[in-house]
């Protein structure tokens, strides 16, 4: 069995409490020592209408599931001789990929295969360093802040053990790079800056339900419910510089979360960081300038679009 | 506590729990099925109840498999049953079945509104009026099992075998009807497979004496699809998986379909052909392989039966393989890419594009013809004679990514009690004279033959068929069914009313997938499975520790399940003995008492299915719980290439071999497992079995040919008659160009949307709300030359003996001339019947003389019931019946249906209306007599005075002597 160093039965734990609750989890839970296992209520809170554990979210162009972002996962999957599973992107199944790699490493390495060996750890090094580190560690932070529950507790195991697996920072992954900046709405118009807003490799930043509501309620303004697209439209609409503020002061946060990580995470959490900070230098510039007045704002949300997020 | 002291305290965890059997780690990180329920919690398992919803109502169920029903494949599924009220409250997928693997299409979760609807037919039904007249009264099934067992034992005991008949639509089992019919001594079989497969089947039964193709999909370097069903229909959830497992893999995907089908849009090259010229472009592809010498030259040398050519038809019985080549590259090489692209349509450089692509898939070919082609052409079995060309050409046949023979990704395990007899008595009107190579029974032309023959049936069972809406001809149907003269006694078995049943004697209330016991073995994949059907209420009930004995104790009304019926009523026609059936029947373990099914499958899995009695000892249970719990059993993985595995030296024995490498053996035929079938090989004169050829020196098991080859050039079909078809060929189909009058076009009627079923869905409320009709496919500029301006305009589509009228689907996913209508839909009742009011037309059916009219009264719509679902019902348009103006077009040499149409298609004539069908059957028999025309009887060309070569697959043989020639022209009874 594997003898890396890598905490396989720990992270294949972790991997499952993921997944929506059921009885096989409490064996885990209790393995783990956490205090108390997650309701199904408390997974829908957190998984289905805060924050998607799903790579494509957050690396993809477009903030949502699916689409090309989904697709070079399930292409890595392939490329390492492994059949995609119907959503290879979910936190799931790349942790359980990851696991699984590190599983052959040992049994090759167990049966002298030094080339096969090193071979997987380059592939799981490619894993982590393109497909989980560059929102993986951001993404539990939001869950920690998020949260003190089971998930909570879950979130700061997880970046415990995911931290200990980066060897070192390495080169940005090309889809990072490739990701276009967040459009200025002056520019490109009201609905190319919201979509890349709440696209986190556009923005930088992860936006969620929570933080909409936090905002709305600062400001006494209506939280329409919906998707955070249609929410925000409608905060905006309503009060489009404190919006904006709000939304800056958030992205300047998690600017500094990035910055924090950059000593081990390298390049990528450099990357991040220059996102979010241009993010809030531009909410604040709309802010000020009373860009993204209620009628740009409210554009389209009246065709009762709802464009699909992931919930 | 440090993350290694955490990482070994789950590692104990996991330990101890997969210690006790458990599952540890469920879901997608262990790359599985996510969130389903784990096997051992199978009997009491928790869910919400999501009627009770905002509040938590926690439901307890059960979870029993079974296999469904609403198609061949027999896919996994399990039952929730509801442990308070003990009723199925949903079906959902079966993890543990190796063909499905958890996995479902639309129709499997569907049996819940099969099993629940309204309308269905709940107890034994004895017609009271005239045939089809529509009374009925109920009987009970004593009275129902005696009348039949009584008229079955005085035909018996008549020597009036042939008049009993057993016509089957869906058989979703493998080998329990046969071995009673061949305990009865009856040959009379008759399946459905000549209007569906038995096209393609027979193109490839020509090449390897098996007659299906098991692609392996999920390993394919290119996958080759010449269907617009199978894999949107028939076997579609478990090929559809593992199509897409190969491109997700890597696999390139080409479909040849004149539609843009579901399949098609999937492809990397879909191919739009003219129909009925796909054997020309596999020829031109294979013409190119060979002159650019991109084939496998040892494969073919080792396998093909060149030598038998070369002796036979190239007059060069001592010729080498060089020779062979030569003659090879002559034979085809007028197949060119231009001209393949003539008959086609398809352009020159697309043809190439695949034929590279084609031939650089290596042994990792995986091709597949079921219907489509195959079953819509003139001579449509060479679709799957020249698509195997291909696959024998790359030697890319059982191997892996490959496509093997059905028989050896099957396992049919031998039953108790199997009959030691056959048939005396050969039946005409399911093999006549004039199709003596037909693959399957002529069932399609019964009427026909019935009055041509002048024969009579005196019982008849339709069991789960409907030959009057799913066959062509179907006002043929009727008459022959009204009349006495013809059909003594018709027993319509089924679990739904259908369009024949409304004209039987008798309708018996048979099961659903969650209400029989079925024993299944699909070529699905590489390797083998058995998959067990069963009364899911039954093994719930006694899992909580009651004794079920008869299964309409759990059924709803008095549905019953047919093994039990079989049983029951062969007692009755045999209840002493004396006539030597009953004991077939027999329980094993006390004879002289009736067997059960508890014991005739727990026979089978404690002593046919190799691998079981172990895995069940490893749970504690014994094989027949084991398969109650689980439902499936994967018997082999990797089966591999058969034909190249050495012959035993055991089997050995004073072995002649001759001149053609065949090997015979003194040796007896080592037990089995697996039931007795395929086709059948005649000794050598001093009574040796073919047990194998020796090739290259080694003697190998090869294929079940009379070669014991792969017959690139059959001797068969020469000596029957067709020597111009003994190789892989292009046969002009009936559709062709030149055999259309300038107003004509081609029709396809091959496919069906993939939630439906053919005939037993109508009454399943969810599949009726996806897809409820079927609209004609024509292309923009056929329409704009119809006059046709919109879609929805209705159009009357005119054939050779009558015409239907429906509506226009103005569309570019069909080929511009070629028109389409899929045959899922277009369900009817005659007025005044009882039957389903979901799904359906209500008609009336006009006759005068052979001038028969069907006019819609009342379409679909809302209606009372007890399910409030159907007051919801917002669709009207049911479809319309087109088969009805099909006529027949028996293939000559396969015995198929070609089942497209020439049509005339023109705007909606005053007074047409939508749905109206008009049929004259004295055109349907002019057209049946002109395909006649084109058969070569076995009276007139059997190389050695029997009916029909013995070695050919068939469902139930006749004894050796049956098929011996009459010495005068078969006349029926």
């Amino acid at each position: 069995m594997p003898d890396s160093g890598t905490p396989v039965e720990l992270l294949r734990g972790l991997a499952v409490l993921a997944e929506p609750p059921s009885k096989e989890h409490d064996g885990i839970i209790a393995a783990l020592g956490m205090q108390a296992a997650p309701s199904s209520s408390e997974y829908s809170d957190v998984f289905m209408f805060q924050l998607y554990p799903y790579a494509s979210v957050h690396l993809g162009q477009e903030g949502m599931m699916g689409g090309d972002a989904r697709e070079r996962v399930a292409g890595f999957w392939t490329a390492v001789g492994q059949t995609p599973p119907a959503e290879p992107d979910h936190l799931s199944a790349l942790l359980g990929l990851y696991v699984g790699l590190t599983e052959q490493i040992a049994i090759a390495n167990a049966e002298g295969a030094s080339a096969e060996a090193m071979l997987l750890d380059q592939s799981r090094g490619a894993l982590m360093q393109e497909h989980l580190a560059p929102w993986v560690f951001a993404y539990l932070d939001r869950v920690v802040e998020l949260t003190s529950g089971p998930y909570g507790e879950w979130a700061i195991l997880l970046r415990d053990v995911l931290r200990s697996e980066v060897t070192s920072g390495g080169a940005l992954p090309v889809h990072l790079r490739e990701a276009p900046p967040l459009p200025d709405p002056r520019e490109d118009g009201s609905e190319a800056f919201l979509a890349g807003l709440l696209a986190p490799v556009r923005s930088g930043a992860i936006f969620t339900r929570s933080d909409l509501g936090r905002i709305a309620s600062t400001l006494d303004v209506g939280l329409r419910a919906g998707e955070r697209r249609y929410a925000l439209e409608h905060i905006l609409a309503q009060d489009a510089p404190g919006v904006l503020t709000a939304l800056s002061e958030e992205a300047g946060r998690q600017a500094m979360a990035h910055a924090a990580r950059e000593e081990w995470l390298g390049g990528t959490a450099c990357f991040l960081a220059d996102r979010a900070l241009r993010t809030q230098t531009l909410l604040c510039e709309l802010a000020e300038s009373g860009a993204l007045s209620a009628e740009e704002a409210a554009d389209g949300k009246e065709s009762g679009d709802t464009t699909a997020d992931v919930s | 506590m440090t993350l290694d002291d955490l990482n070994r305290r789950v590692s104990a965890a996991r330990e101890e729990v997969e210690a006790r059997g458990e599952t540890f780690y469920p879901g997608a990180s262990r790359i599985h099925l996510a969130a389903f329920p784990p096997r051992e919690r199978w009997n009491d398992w928790v869910e919400l109840d999501s009627k009770s919803w905002p509040e938590r109502v926690e439901k307890r169920y059960m979870l029993v498999p079974t296999t469904c029903f609403n198609c061949e494949s027999a896919c996994g599924l399990l039952a929730y049953v509801d442990r308070d009220t003990l009723q199925v409250r949903k079906f959902e997928g079966n993890p543990e079945h190796p063909g499905s693997r958890g996995r479902n299409c639309a129709k499997g979760p569907a049996t819940i509104n099969q099993i629940t609807d309204p309308d269905r037919i709940l107890y034994p039904l004895k017609r009271s009026g005239e045939r089809g007249e529509g009374k009925w009264e109920r009987v009970s099934w004593d009275e129902a099992l005696d009348d039949i067992a009584g008229r079955i034992r005085t035909c018996l005991e008549e020597e009036r075998h042939e008049q009993v008949m057993y016509h089957v639509g869906r058989p979703g089992e493998d080998g329990y009807t046969t071995r009673m019919l061949a305990a009865w001594g009856v040959d009379g079989h008759n399946s459905h497979t000549n209007v569906c497969s038995s096209g393609a089947r027979a193109g490839y039964h020509w090449w390897m004496g098996m007659d299906r193709p098991s692609p392996d999909h999920a390993n394919a370097k290119v996958i080759l699809l010449v269907s617009s069903h199978l894999e949107t229909g028939h076997y579609f959830n478990p090929h559809a998986q593992r199509i897409m497992e190969g491109k997700q893999n890597g696999a390139k995907l080409i479909v040849f379909d004149t539609r843009l089908s579901n399949t098609a849009t999937h492809a990397d090259h879909w191919i739009s052909p003219y129909p009925g010229s796909e054997p020309a472009i596999f020829l031109a592809i294979a013409n190119w392989m060979i002159q650019e010498g991109r084939y496998d030259r040892e494969f073919v040398r080792r396998w093909w039966n060149w030598q038998e050519y070369l002796e036979e038809v190239g007059g060069n019985p001592q010729g080498t393989f060089e020779d062979f080549e030569a003659a090879l590259k002559q034979m085809y090489d007028s197949y060119t890419f231009e001209f393949a692209s003539a008959e086609s349509g398809v352009s020159v450089d697309q043809l190439k594009a695949v034929a590279e692509l084609v031939s650089t898939a290596g042994t990792r070919l995986a091709t597949h013809n079921w219907r489509s082609a195959g079953s819509g052409n003139l001579g449509g079995w060479q679709v799957a004679r020249t698509l195997t060309l291909l696959n024998a050409l790359l030697g890319a046949l059982a191997t892996e990514g490959g496509t093997f023979p059905n028989s050896w990704n099957k396992f049919t395990p031998k039953p108790p009690r199997l009959p030691h007899q056959h048939p005396r008595r050969w039946n005409d009107v399911l093999w006549p004279d004039e199709y003596p190579l037909a693959l399957m029974e002529m069932s399609f032309l019964m009427p026909h033959l019935m009055r041509q023959q002048e024969a009579f049936v005196d019982v008849y069972f339709t069991r789960v068929y409907n030959p009057v809406w799913t066959n062509p001809d179907g006002f043929s149907w009727i008459e022959m069914l009204t009349d006495k003269k013809q059909i003594g006694q018709h027993i319509a078995m089924t679990p739904t009313w259908n369009e024949t049943a409304y004209f039987a004697d008798y309708v018996l209330p048979m099961g659903h997938s969650s209400e029989r016991h079925d024993l299944t073995s699909y070529e699905q994949y590489n390797g083998q499975w058995i998959g067990f059907r069963q009364p899911v209420l039954r093994a719930a009930r006694e899992r909580l520790g009651e004794e079920i004995t008869d299964t309409r104790q759990v059924n709803p009304g008095e549905v019953w399940e047919e093994n039990e019926f079989w049983i029951e009523l062969t007692w009755r026609i045999d209840p002493d003995g004396s006539l030597g059936i009953r004991q077939f029947f027999e329980s094993v373990k006390n004879p002289g008492e009736k067997m059960t099914v508890d014991e005739y499958y727990g026979w089978i899995f404690e002593n046919s299915v190799p691998g079981l009695p172990e895995a069940a000892v490893a749970q504690g249970v014994t094989p027949l719980e084991y398969m109650r719990r689980y439902g499936a059993f994967e018997v082999a993985n990797k089966v591999g290439k058969v034909h190249e595995q050495p012959v035993p030296d055991s089997e050995l024995e004073d072995i002649r071999v001759d001149d053609a490498g065949r090997v015979y053996t003194h040796a007896p035929v080592p037990p089995s497992p697996k039931a007795p079938g395929g086709t059948k090989i005649d000794p050598d004169e001093d009574g040796r079995r073919r047990v194998g050829v020796r090739v290259d020196g080694e003697i190998v098991k090869g294929w079940p040919t009379p070669t014991g080859k792969l017959e690139f050039w059959s001797r068969t079909l020469r000596d029957w008659g067709w020597p111009e078809l003994a190789t892989p060929t292009y046969v002009k189909s009936h559709i062709h160009q030149q055999n259309l009058d300038s107003d004509q076009m081609p029709l396809i009627t091959t496919f069906r949307v993939p939630v439906q079923i053919h005939t037993r869905s109508a009454n399943a409320k969810w599949l009726d709300e996806i897809a409820h009709t079927n609209p004609l496919w024509i292309h923009p500029t056929d329409a704009a030359r119809a006059g046709v301006d919109k879609t929805g305009d209705l159009v009357r589509v005119e054939t050779e003996i009558g015409h239907f009228v429906l509506k226009a689907w103005i569309t570019e996913g069909i080929r511009p001339g070629v028109l389409a209508c899929s045959h899922h839909m277009g369900r009817w009742k005659p007025e005044g019947h009882e039957g389903p009011r979901l799904g359906m037309n209500t008609v009336a059916l006009d006759q005068n003389e052979s001038d028969w009219d069907l006019t819609r009264k009342k379409s679909g719509g809302p209606f009372k019931s007890a399910d409030p679902d159907t007051m919801r019902v917002w669709w009207t348009d049911v479809g319309v019946h087109q088969n009805l103006t099909h006529p027949v077009h028996p293939d000559p040499v396969s015995g198929m249906h070609c089942w497209h149409q020439a049509v005339r298609v023109r705007k909606a004539q005053p007074g047409d209306s939508f749905g109206d069908v008009s049929v004259d059957t004295a055109k349907s028999r002019a057209v049946y007599d002109k395909w006649l025309e084109m058969t070569r009887a076995a009276s007139t060309h059997s190389p050695d005075g029997t009916r029909r070569p013995w070695w050919m697959l068939r469902p139930v043989r006749p004894e050796r002597a049956a098929y011996d020639l009459p010495e005068r022209e078969p006349v029926g009874a």
